[in-house]
């Protein structure tokens, strides 16, 4: 995971330190939408405007995840996510709503040694319990390529914008 | 034996991607037994040509984020190979470190979080926090242990970024060599640990003598690189690689099955361990013995603790190799070799962590990739896992559905396949006719 500088939080949740993960395999077309989430903000200069936010690739790396976690105390995931949503649609939730966790049927298609949910399901169990949102997106294809669709990729400034509406809020 | 079965498993859980297991038995007679892998693995090799020469190794170690430091490296040796770059000693005992760590990475992964739940009659690592938390805990440790290894040499702890044709970008310090150094001694009361608990596990009974491939040298406990020898008596340059090993598209499976001097071979850490075992540390050697892993071993499900073993001999070589790294003193000017373009064809052969890998590049003049073939372990293992699967099914077939797919799995899983890369995912669906 390659980690991007933050120092001292100076916009509207000072206090707030987040950490912002996007997972994926760039090389499974719109299963890297988080990873090309991460690289936008990174070229915006994301981190200039808000100090408080460490950007994280997370690749697809899974049980890794948990170290993340656990040094963390606000954290926002960026993925390609099914929730029984339309196609292109982005969902926001709260993880700690284990209920909406389980009613949607949360699945990611990214991760692949242990899947997210496990991953999920192991932190609480290990009494790890970071504040996470979720911001994800239904893809529309998963398989060999390198490009995002572009009714997927249209979506990264939407995406962009709940992220700051998440931090600011 | 049972008259009528036909198991699909879709997906296999816990192994890394996703396939299916097909077993048809009608009239107590094997109709069908395979795994059917269903997508492309042709698109890297695809994607390659053109690339200039710097790209490949960044490319491919996005294949898998579990393989991702032996891809780098088969690559980056495939295409040193083809420009005759020689890296210097200290580049390649850096690089021998980083690829133990990855190795303990998966390895760790594998033995503590993918496959000891069947052994400890959990359904996944989750149940296992309340049933023994140690091991959950032992496990977090290791990999955070392997992670920090990783991160230290390669930059990241997956996907590394120092790690380049003719050296590294950056070294570590004199004092992350130290800091390396005592989290890896820390490691040993943890092995210690785990060694009680295995111990208590009990593989099942099953023995299928086969080819076993890895590589070999005649210092290390082969990992980054060596000759590749197979049991069957022949050992070959890596550059000769076609002159031994053969793929075959199969019916079923995009994934391409493998042969060697017979119908199978295996590859991965029970291989290296037939192989190799008289280059283990004397520690791994102690390790194995109180497992009961002897050499030749033809189980297959001993391959879970062969990966263990192995972890012991790659923690112990790791603070040799700092040693000797540190004795004769870190040096920025030995990082990086120079690097000259030229027309050619150059093999990279690595041990993954599930076994042989294979780059193959053909470059022009330009530096630009014109021809790539990539071999896989799990590929090379296909034809093996079907092989194994079709002896151990008649040894079992008395029990009950569940336990027969359980069963299956567990063979299946043994070779800790990784599917994602080879192909993408794994499916198993048990139905009585």
């Amino acid at each position: 995971m390659s980690m991007h500088n933050s120092d001292s939080a100076s916009n509207n949740a000072a206090n707030i330190n987040y950490k912002i993960i996007g997972f994926g395999n760039i090389f499974m077309s719109d299963d890297g939408i988080g990873i090309r989430v991460i690289e936008e903000l990174n070229k915006i200069n994301f981190s200039e405007d808000y100090r408080n936010v460490v950007l994280i690739d997370g690749g697809t790396s899974g049980i890794d995840l948990i170290f993340t976690l656990k040094e963390s105390d606000r954290v926002i995931i960026i993925d390609a996510v099914d929730a029984g949503q339309d196609t292109g649609e982005i969902v926001k939730f709260k993880l700690n709503r284990l209920s909406e966790f389980n009613e949607k049927k949360f699945r990611s298609f990214s991760l692949h040694d242990i899947s997210l949910a496990e991953v999920f399901n192991l932190m609480r169990s290990l009494n790890i319990n970071p504040d996470i949102t979720i911001i994800g997106i239904k893809p529309k294809l998963i398989d060999y390529g390198e490009k995002i669709s572009p009714e997927i990729e249209c979506k990264i400034p939407e995406i962009i914008f709940q992220i700051k509406q998440e931090i600011e809020h | 034996m049972t008259e009528n079965l036909n198991i699909e498993v879709s997906p296999i859980s816990r192994v890394e991607g996703h396939g299916d297991l097909v077993i048809d038995v009608k009239n107590k007679k094997v109709e069908e037994l395979i795994m059917r892998i269903p997508e492309s693995p042709r698109f890297f090799e695809a994607m390659l040509v053109g690339r200039n020469w710097s790209e490949p190794s960044h490319i491919t170690s996005r294949i898998c984020g579990i393989c991702s430091v032996a891809h780098t490296y088969a690559s980056i040796k495939a295409t040193e190979t083809a420009f005759g770059v020689k890296p210097s000693g200290q580049t390649l005992k850096l690089r021998k470190l980083i690829f133990h760590h990855e190795c303990v990475q998966s390895n760790t992964l594998h033995v503590y979080f993918l496959a000891a739940p069947d052994f400890l009659g959990a359904g996944s690592v989750v149940p296992l926090v309340e049933t023994h938390p140690d091991v959950v805990k032992i496990a977090l440790r290791l990999k955070q242990t392997a992670n920090e290894m990783v991160r230290i040499i390669g930059g990241r702890a997956v996907h590394p970024i120092t790690t380049v044709v003719g050296g590294f970008t950056k070294i570590p310090t004199e004092e992350e060599m130290l800091k390396m150094k005592d989290m890896l001694k820390s490691t040993y009361p943890d092995l210690e640990k785990s060694l009680k608990i295995l111990k208590t596990l009990k593989m099942p009974e099953f023995e299928r003598e086969t080819e076993y491939i890895s590589l070999t040298d005649k210092k290390d406990y082969a990992l980054y690189d060596g000759d590749i020898k197979s049991s069957d008596g022949w050992v070959i340059d890596g550059q000769q690689y076609l002159t031994k090993i053969n793929e075959k598209v199969v019916r079923h499976s995009t994934g391409k099955h493998c042969w060697a001097s017979r119908d199978s071979f295996l590859v991965g850490a029970l291989a290296r361990f037939n192989n190799n075992y008289d280059k283990l540390s004397d520690k791994a050697k102690t390790y194995a013995a109180e497992l009961g892993l002897k050499i030749p071993c033809y189980n297959t499900f001993m391959n879970n603790f062969a990966q263990f073993v192995e972890i012991i001999h790659s923690i112990d070589d790791s603070i040799k190799l700092i040693d000797e790294i540190m004795e004769a003193g870190l040096d920025e000017d030995k990082a990086m070799a120079d690097v000259n373009i030229k027309a050619g064809r150059g093999v990279g052969v690595v041990e993954a962590p599930r076994g042989l890998l294979i780059h193959d590049y053909t470059y022009n003049n330009e530096g630009n990739v014109l021809k790539a073939n990539l071999i896989i372990p799990t590929n090379m293992n296909y034809a093996n896992i079907e092989m194994d699967m079709d002896a151990y099914l008649p040894l079992i077939i008395d029990k009950s559905e569940d336990e027969i797919r359980l069963a299956m799995e567990m063979l299946i899983r043994a070779y800790d396949p990784c599917i994602s890369c080879s192909t993408h995912f794994l499916n198993v669906k048990l139905v009585n006719k």
